[in-house]
């Protein structure tokens, strides 16, 4: 991955798209003197062109879109993207409002089509709002220093008992003599 | 001069039927031409103050649109609410601005979501809708549904149109040494001659989400408590109270005393971090940023208060209609207390000497001033209102939650400047102290929830709360099938705003960013100026962060 | 002059507090909302958490050429409110007390439990998966039981031949 180019220290650009401020203020506690990131080397900086990591916070509402476009766009490569909070990664509890996109996919499906831009490497921070532990985490997994916890689970049953009358008139007598595990036969 | 209640009602009755909603509110009818009278008589005669103005569409029901004008009287414990009916075919009405400016914004909304006009409005233009919004389209209609208007917009190739309009009107002008992108839309434009600021104007609204159409249509009654959380990062737990209050007074459900105490308990921690939060952003802004470290330092101990007694550092997810979901124990009343010691003691040794710095002093003190019949004029209410003479406060005047039970005193100051208000926030976090140590010594014992929740319909209610900004005020009418029909809520710094534009004249532009945020808007940090020099027509875009580091003087 | 001083020494009394995150491991107290997850040996599928979540993570789908019926979770849009694990008959889905759920997709981001669904004996349609019928199999009388076997249509088709004998 392109990001690996940054051995040391990332400089971040901080994006408000329509938040209600509960992500911000935990973004900004990140830098006071209990969590401390500069020790790992994260600086914020005011301007995009100076930024190699946009943070983006809020569910990216209809007025704010072209400034974001425009802000996105600005950052030269190789850039990288942390989406921090439940409304930038899935639309939260706002994700079908008339006044709002909705998270990052969306945003990410209106560069790919009208734009032609490519999509940088992205992590996922969610929570509501991320405790300022949790928002180290995702920069640590966006570096390449910890590995991601949170895998994709299915579950398939495989055997199942069959339903007849005769079960099911006598369901206590059939619960006691097999064991819970039996009759809810998963893995 | 005391007026007394029967009074007021008395020369109310006259304009129309005055009807008793719940404990110490009264909605009263009058026609579209006494509007006036009425408003004038309530905030300038009587003594009460003008609160918000509520738009609703209530022709399934009996075919009319409807206005709400909300007054609270604060000496006699009263809130009265003037409706007016409005006809459907041709709706407009009287506007009350030019009587009460504070107005202004109130009826600007009600016409963009709704279509009605107001006649003799100063400025009747758009305020909240997003620029390439369609005209003849009204959101909050009855007859417009989610569904279509997100299909229908959509579709129309907004992102192409704000691609053209921002290349139109120049967003990025990048001019010298400023930088040359976006952070967020404008908020101020400030018209400066040399250093001197001589008019201000102010544009926003651009976190505008749409909740009260996703409530109205999509979520149940107690899934809203939920949403009303998520409105403002800093103080979501009191919209959260005053939208239980609301539905609780108009279906006239009892909370039990525990469940008061709980609440009462949370709000005030949530008042002691919005304060220090403050005091941070403060001294930050004014370049002091060994006072910014350490009030955020110890804010951080107050987060874990929070997440001790109700699970997560924001959005407690504590209430339901009727009571609260989960108890406290014992333990963690010690832990609260012993948190409180240390915070109290630290305060007292550090944050008393640095409102006492030469610096400090010197630009804050007789910068931004806001006279008392400005200040009633515009209708602001919390700190900013305390701190230029006029003395009001939720908590005193229409009592709520467990407020009645505990002895507090109102710090209310006269000069009207930035150190005024910030002496008042000051004595605010001690007394906030002092009465959680009073609440979590007398907690009494009893069941946490009502046990009957039946919700009728079509019942109108108010909640009231002070938020550490503000009063805050919810206007609820519920519906069918557990849904609610009209919910309003209006945060307090929708009423302060409009007032920095009055202390912003006048003063020097190294002082903008400490006056803004002086009236504590839901995040300054952020926020944009843009600096217009009428002189030599040049137009900046600067942030204030940057406008803070570069003017320390 | 004093004020100056009296910071600074209250600066040096309060030393050095930063936590050593990431390198040490921090903790979180009881009670803490963290990631829900669903217990896959209790969960029926009966979808009462579907209903109460307000930002809609949860979700139910019905695919009726299998048979089966799936609950699905998105973590990306869950508010953390503990509404599902208060609505949960048999406690299968509960709030744990993990906090770091960073990752690189959202195909991360997902849990799914697929239950086989029994078919009605009358016309074949999948009506509710067969943990559920045997979960409210024991609070229902036991004359009333074969009922449960058939769809909500069928099931009102044949009880009302019951009612109208009874008024005899």
């Amino acid at each position: 991955m392109s990001i690996k180019l940054f051995m040391k220290s990332l400089w971040v650009f901080h994006l408000n798209s329509g938040s209600c401020n509960g992500c911000d203020i935990e973004v900004l506690n990140v830098f006071t003197p209990y969590h401390d990131v500069e020790r790992l080397g994260i600086k914020l900086v005011a301007s995009p062109r100076h930024a190699d990591v946009i943070v983006f916070t809020g569910p990216i509402t209809r007025e704010t879109l072209p400034k974001a476009i425009k802000a996105f766009t600005a950052i030269p490569e190789p850039k990288a993207v942390v989406a921090v909070g439940s409304c930038a990664c899935g639309g939260g509890i706002w994700y079908d409002s008339y006044a709002v996109i909705g998270g990052i996919e969306a945003f990410y499906k209106i560069l790919r089509e009208e734009y032609k831009v490519k999509i940088p490497p992205t992590v996922y921070v969610p929570g509501c709002p991320p405790k300022p532990e949790a928002i180290i985490y995702g920069i640590a997994v966006l570096r390449g220093i910890l590995r991601q916890k949170q895998r994709r689970t299915y579950f398939t049953e495989k055997e199942v008992p069959e339903l007849t009358k005769d079960l099911i008139i006598n369901i206590e007598k059939y619960m006691e003599s097999k064991s819970r595990k039996e009759i809810y036969n998963g893995e | 001069m005391h007026i007394s209640t029967t009074k007021i009602l008395d020369s109310l009755s006259k304009y129309g039927k005055i009807e008793k909603v719940h404990e110490n509110t009264y909605f009263v009818e009058v026609s579209a031409d006494k509007v006036r009278e009425v408003s004038e008589i309530l905030h300038w005669k009587l003594g009460g103050h003008f609160s918000v103005t509520v738009g609703s569409d209530e022709r399934p029901i009996n075919g009319y649109f409807k206005v709400y004008h909300v007054f609270l009287m604060d000496k006699q414990k009263l809130s009265i609410i003037v409706h007016v009916k409005v006809n459907p075919v041709v709706p407009k009405l009287p506007s009350i601005t030019p009587i009460i400016p504070g107005a202004n914004w109130h009826e600007r909304e009600v016409h963009d979501f709704f279509g009605i006009f107001f006649e003799d409005h100063p400025n009747l233009e758009r305020l909240i809708l997003p620029y390439d919004w369609p005209k003849g389209v009204y959101p909050l209609r009855k007859d417009v549904s989610i569904r279509g208007l997100r299909s229908k917009l959509l579709k129309n190739n907004a992102e192409s149109e704000g691609k053209r309009k921002a290349e139109e009107e120049g967003y990025i002008v990048p001019i010298g040494p400023y930088h040359p992108a976006l952070h967020e839309p404008e908020y101020f434009e400030l018209y400066v001659d040399g250093e001197k600021i001589v008019d201000a104007k102010y544009k926003g609204f651009h976190v505008h989400r749409g909740i009260e159409k996703v409530a109205e249509e999509k979520l149940t009654i107690n899934q809203i408590p939920f949403i009303a959380e998520r409105i403002c990062g800093i103080c979501g737990y009191t919209h959260n109270v005053a939208y239980c209050q609301a539905v609780e007074n108009a279906a006239g459900i009892e909370v039990p005393l525990r469940a008061k105490y709980i609440r009462s308990i949370l709000l005030e921690i949530e008042r002691i971090h919005s304060h220090l939060l403050w005091f941070g952003v403060l001294f930050h802004l004014l370049g002091f940023d060994t006072g910014f470290m350490m009030t955020w330092l110890i804010r951080e101990k107050i987060m874990d208060l929070a997440e001790v007694l109700t699970g997560n550092r924001k959005n407690y997810g504590l209430n339901l209609v009727g009571g609260v979901r989960r108890d406290i124990n014992s333990e963690k009343i010690e832990f609260s207390l012993k948190t409180l010691n240390y915070v109290e003691t630290k305060l007292r040794s550090v944050l008393d000497k640095m409102l006492k710095l030469k610096e400090v002093i010197s630009r804050t003190k007789n910068i931004g001033l806001l006279n008392r019949n400005e200040a009633k004029k515009l209708s602001v209410v919390g700190p900013v209102a305390r701190a230029s003479g006029i003395d009001t406060d939720v908590r005193k005047h229409h009592p709520y939650a467990a407020y009645s039970e505990v002895e507090f005193k109102v710090p209310v100051y006269d000069e009207g400047d930035v150190y005024s208000r910030a002496l008042v926030r000051y004595d605010e976090v001690f007394e906030s102290i002092n009465i959680l140590k009073q609440l979590l010594k007398n907690i009494p014992k009893g069941n946490i929830m009502a046990d009957e929740v039946k919700i009728p319909e079509y019942r109108k209610g108010l909640g009231l709360t002070e938020a550490p900004r503000g009063e805050n005020v919810h206007l609820v009418i519920t519906g069918r099938d557990n849904k609610i029909y009209r919910w309003r809520p209006r945060a307090p710094s929708y009423n302060n705003i409009p007032s920095t534009l009055i202390m912003l004249k006048g003063e020097n532009l190294a002082d903008a960013p400490a006056i803004i945020a002086s009236i504590d808007p839901c995040f300054s940090c952020t926020d944009h100026l843009v600096i217009i020099d009428i002189k030599r027509n040049i137009k900046r875009r600067i942030r204030l962060k940057e406008l803070a580091r570069r003017r320390q003087c | 002059m004093s004020a100056r001083l009296h910071i600074l020494k209250e600066a040096l009394r309060t030393g050095v507090v930063t936590k050593k995150y990431p390198y040490e491991p921090v903790k979180v107290p009881e009670g803490f909302r963290g990631k829900p997850s669903i217990d896959v040996e209790k969960c029926i599928g009966c979808g009462a958490c579907v209903n109460v979540c307000p930002p809609n993570a949860l979700s139910a789908e019905i695919d009726l050429n299998k048979s089966v019926k799936r609950i699905i979770l998105f973590l990306g849009k869950c508010i953390f409110c503990g509404r599902c694990q208060d609505a949960c008959p048999t406690e299968a889905i509960k709030l744990t007390r993990e906090f770091e759920l960073s990752t690189l997709t959202t195909n991360d981001l997902y849990q799914v439990v697929e239950l086989k669904m029994a078919k009605c004996e009358i016309c074949g349609k999948p009506y509710a998966t067969i943990r559920q019928v045997l979960f409210t199999a024991k609070s229902v009388p036991k004359d009333q039981r074969p009922l449960l076997l058939l769809c909500s249509e069928c099931r009102s088709k044949v009880s009302a031949k019951y009612i109208s004998y009874a008024r005899w």
